[in-house]
C-alpha cells in the first residue's frame, strides 16, 4: 500500500471572472432603476381613470391590505436580490486555489551496494544507517541492488516498510559475515548471481553497477523524485559495457540523482575516484570519501545529508470551482420568493373568499 | 359640429317615449315661476300640469282634460352649473364615462329650455378657474356651451371643486334663474352648503349627481384602473377582496345618504345620474319632484 499525501492545502479564493460580476451588477442595478422609473410614471394603455379614490385610503381594511403587501413585498424584493446576488456570485466564477505540497512525498530511493569482498565492512554501516532512515519514511520507496560483475535485485522499490527492515536486517548479517579469509557461506548465498563465470575476469563493474540500478527505477512516466545511493569502492577489474561517463550520463538522463559514498576499499588498489566523483556531479548528487581509518560515522553523516538533501520540486496547484456558495444564495433566494408569491396567492384567495 | 346636441335628441327620440317627452315638457313647464296672463292655446292634460291650469268648461266640451296655456311674460333663464375637474373624466358606477354622462344630462336639461325658447347661460370649472356663459338661446348656442363643457373635462384638467362654481355663479349670475348643477361629488361639505343655502335663496336649484366607479370591484369593470387624482394605477390587489368591497361599499352608501340628507335640508332637490337611460327619467324626476315641493 502506497501512503500518498492526498489532503490538499486551500491556499485563496478567488474569482475567476470578476468583470462580469461587476457587468451583472451594473446591469442589474441599471434595470432596477430603469424599471422603478417606468413603473413610477406608467399610464398603461387601455386603462380606465377612475376618481375619488381618497376614500379608499381611509378604510381599515385597505390600510391593513397596505401593510400585508409591503411585508410580502418586502420580503419578495429582499429574495429576488438574495437571488439574483446568488446568480451573479454564480456568474463570476468563485474558484478555490489549492496547493499540494509534493517535497519528499514522491520519492524512491535505490541502494546500490557493491558485493564485492572489499566493501562488504562498509556496506554494514551503509545498511545499519539506511535502517534509521526507513524508519522516519513516510511514502517514499526504496529498493536495493547488488552487484560485483552482474547485479541482482534483492528488493525492488516498495514502501512495504516491513518487508523493507526484514531485508535491510538479512544484508546486515551477510555483509557483517564476511571474512577475507574464507567467505562465509552467508555472504556467498547472499550475493549468489552477482558473480558470473563467463566474466571471471571481470569484477566490481562500477559503471554497469550503476547503470543496472539506475534500470531498477520503475514508473518512469510519473513525476517522482529519484535517488540512487552508490557504495562502492571504485576498484574495477576488467571492462565493463559502460564506464563512468556513461553511467553518468545515463543516470542524468533517467533525472536519476546518484549520492557517491566512496570507501577506500583494499589497501593496496585505488579506485577510479574522479570518475565517482564526476558521475555524482552530473546527475546533481553528492561524492564522499570514506577515509581510510574508515569510520561508520562518516556514512551517517552521508547519508544523513543526503535525507536533508530534498527533492525540491515545485507544489502542485489545481484551481477547483466552488459553485456552492451562488447556488445556496440562488437557491434560497428562489425558494424564499416561491414561498412569498405562495403566501401571496394564498392571501389574496382567502381575501376573495372571506365573503362567501 | 351639432354631436352632442344629436345624441341628446336621438335618445329622446329612441329611448322617450313620445309621451314621456310630453311629460318632461309638461314638468318643464310647469317649473315656470311666473305664468303669463295671455292666453294661448289648449292643450291635453299631461301628468305635471298644475291642476289650477285645467279649463273645466272647455274639458267639459271636448270630453277629454284640457289645460290652458299661456304666453310666459318674458323668457326664463336656465344656468347650467357643471363641475368640469378632472375627476369627471373618470368612470363611474355604471362604467360609463363621466364626462359623455355630464354632457348629455346637461343636454337634456339644456335642450328642454330651448325648445321651450328660454335662455341658456352656463357656468363651468374647476378648483382653478371658472368660466361663464352668458344667457342666449338656440340649440347652435346651447351645442357650442356642450362643446365647452366636453372639452374642459380632461384627466389633465386641476382638480373638482364644485364650490368655487357655485361661488362664481352667485357672483356671475345675476338675476333669478333655474340653476342645474351637474356634479360628482360624493358628499356635501360644509362650504358647499353654505354656497347651496345662498343660491337657493335666489334661483330654483336642481341638483343632479353622477357616481363614481368602485375601484375595488372585478366583475365586469375594466382590468385596469388610473387613479385621476394621482395619475397612478390602481393596484390590482385592491380588487376582489371581499371585505375591502364591503368596507367600502358601506362608505359610499353612507356618503350618499348624508348628500340626501343634506341636500333634503337644503330643501335642492336632487337625483342621482347612472347611464344615458335613465339620465331621462332622472331629469324627469327631478323635474316632478321639484314641483311637488314648491307647491306644498
Amino acid at each position: 500500500m502506497e501512503l500518498i499525501r492526498t489532503t490538499w492545502v486551500t491556499s485563496g479564493t478567488e474569482l475567476r471572472w470578476p468583470w462580469l460580476v461587476v457587468l451583472l451588477t451594473l446591469l442589474l442595478v441599471g434595470l432596477l432603476v430603469a424599471w422603478v422609473r417606468t413603473w413610477r410614471r406608467r399610464r398603461p394603455a387601455g386603462a380606465a381613470y377612475v376618481a375619488h379614490t381618497a376614500r379608499l385610503r381611509s378604510l381599515p381594511r385597505y390600510r391593513a391590505l397596505v401593510q400585508q403587501r409591503q411585508l410580502l413585498g418586502g420580503f419578495g424584493s429582499v429574495a429576488a436580490l438574495v437571488a439574483c446576488v446568488g446568480g451573479i456570485v454564480l456568474g463570476g466564477r468563485v474558484q478555490e486555489t489549492q496547493v499540494i505540497d509534493r517535497d519528499e512525498v514522491a520519492r524512491d530511493i535505490m541502494l546500490c551496494l557493491d558485493a564485492s569482498g572489499s566493501t562488504a565492512p562498509w556496506n554494514v554501516d551503509v545498511v545499519q544507517e539506511l535502517r534509521h532512515i526507513v524508519e522516519e519514511l513516510e511514502g517514499e520507496r526504496i529498493g536495493l541492488t547488488v552487484w560485483n560483475n552482474a547485479a541482482i535485485t534483492k528488493f525492488p522499490l516498495t514502501d512495504d516498510y516491513a518487508f523493507v527492515l526484514d531485508r535491510l536486517d538479512e544484508a546486515e548479517d551477510a555483509f557483517a559475515s564476511w571474512s577475507e579469509v574464507y567467505p562465509s557461506e552467508e555472504f556467498d548465498d547472499y550475493t549468489a548471481g552477482t558473480w558470473s563465470e563467463e566474466r571471471q575476469y571481470q569484477s566490481s563493474l562500477v559503471a554497469d553497477g550503476l547503470v543496472s540500478c539506475v534500470q531498477r527505477f520503475d514508473r518512469l512516466d510519473e513525476d517522482r523524485g529519484r535517488a540512487l545511493i552508490l557504495a562502492t569502492d571504485g576498484e574495477q577489474r576488467g571492462r565493463g559495457v559502460y564506464d563512468l561517463e556513461e553511467a553518468g550520463a545515463y543516470a542524468a538522463e533517467d533525472d536519476v540523482v546518484v549520492h557517491v559514498i566512496a570507501n577506500p576499499g583494499e589497501p593496496d588498489t585505488d579506485g577510479d575516484i574522479d570518475g565517482l566523483q564526476a558521475a555524482a556531479s552530473v546527475t546533481g548528487g553528492t561524492f564522499a570519501q570514506l577515509g581510510t581509518g574508515g569510520s561508520a560515522e562518516d556514512v551517517v553523516e552521508e547519508i544523513d545529508e543526503l535525507e536533508a538533501a530534498k527533492i525540491e520540486r515545485p507544489p502542485l496547484v489545481q484551481t477547483l470551482d466552488e459553485p456552492r456558495a451562488g447556488q445556496v444564495l440562488a437557491g434560497i433566494g428562489v425558494a424564499l420568493l416561491v414561498l412569498v408569491w405562495a403566501l401571496q396567492g394564498l392571501i389574496s384567495m382567502a381575501g376573495r373568499r372571506s365573503g362567501r | 359640429m351639432t354631436a352632442h346636441l344629436t345624441r341628446v335628441k336621438t335618445r329622446l327620440s329612441i329611448h322617450a317615449h313620445r309621451k314621456v317627452r310630453g311629460l318632461l315638457e309638461g314638468e318643464y313647464a310647469a317649473l315656470q315661476v311666473g305664468r303669463g296672463i295671455d292666453f294661448n292655446d289648449l292643450r291635453e292634460y299631461v301628468r305635471g300640469d298644475d291642476v289650477k291650469d285645467i279649463d273645466w268648461k272647455a274639458s267639459a266640451r271636448s270630453r277629454m282634460l284640457l289645460v290652458r296655456r299661456y304666453v310666459a311674460e318674458r323668457k326664463h333663464t336656465v344656468v347650467l352649473a357643471v363641475s368640469t375637474g378632472r375627476s369627471m373624466a373618470a368612470m363611474n358606477d355604471a362604467q360609463h364615462s363621466k364626462r359623455d354622462l355630464a354632457v348629455f344630462v346637461t343636454g337634456v336639461m339644456g335642450y328642454l329650455a330651448v325648445r321651450h325658447g328660454d335662455l341658456v347661460a352656463l357656468v363651468y370649472g374647476d378648483a382653478r378657474r371658472q368660466h361663464v356663459r352668458p344667457p342666449d338661446n338656440g340649440e347652435l348656442y346651447l351645442e357650442r356651451l356642450l362643446g365647452l363643457v366636453h372639452d374642459a373635462i380632461s384627466p389633465d384638467a386641476p382638480a373638482s371643486d364644485l364650490t368655487a362654481v357655485l361661488d362664481y355663479v352667485a357672483r356671475a349670475i345675476r338675476r333669478r334663474a333655474i340653476l342645474v348643477v351637474v356634479s360628482d361629488e360624493t358628499h356635501v361639505s360644509d362650504e358647499l352648503a353654505e354656497s347651496l343655502r345662498r343660491l337657493t335663496a335666489q334661483h330654483e336649484v336642481l341638483f343632479l349627481t353622477i357616481g363614481d366607479l368602485d375601484p375595488t370591484i372585478t366583475a365586469g369593470a375594466p382590468r385596469r384602473l388610473v387613479d385621476v387624482d394621482v395619475a397612478t394605477e390602481v393596484p390590482s390587489w385592491l380588487r376582489g377582496d371581499v371585505r375591502l368591497q364591503e368596507e367600502y361599499a358601506a362608505l359610499v352608501a353612507g356618503e350618499e345618504s348624508q348628500l340626501r340628507r343634506r341636500l333634503d335640508q337644503l330643501a335642492v332637490v336632487h337625483e342621482r345620474v347612472r347611464d344615458t337611460e335613465s339620465a331621462i327619467r332622472a331629469v324627469f324626476r327631478v323635474l316632478e319632484r321639484h314641483r311637488h315641493a314648491r307647491h306644498r
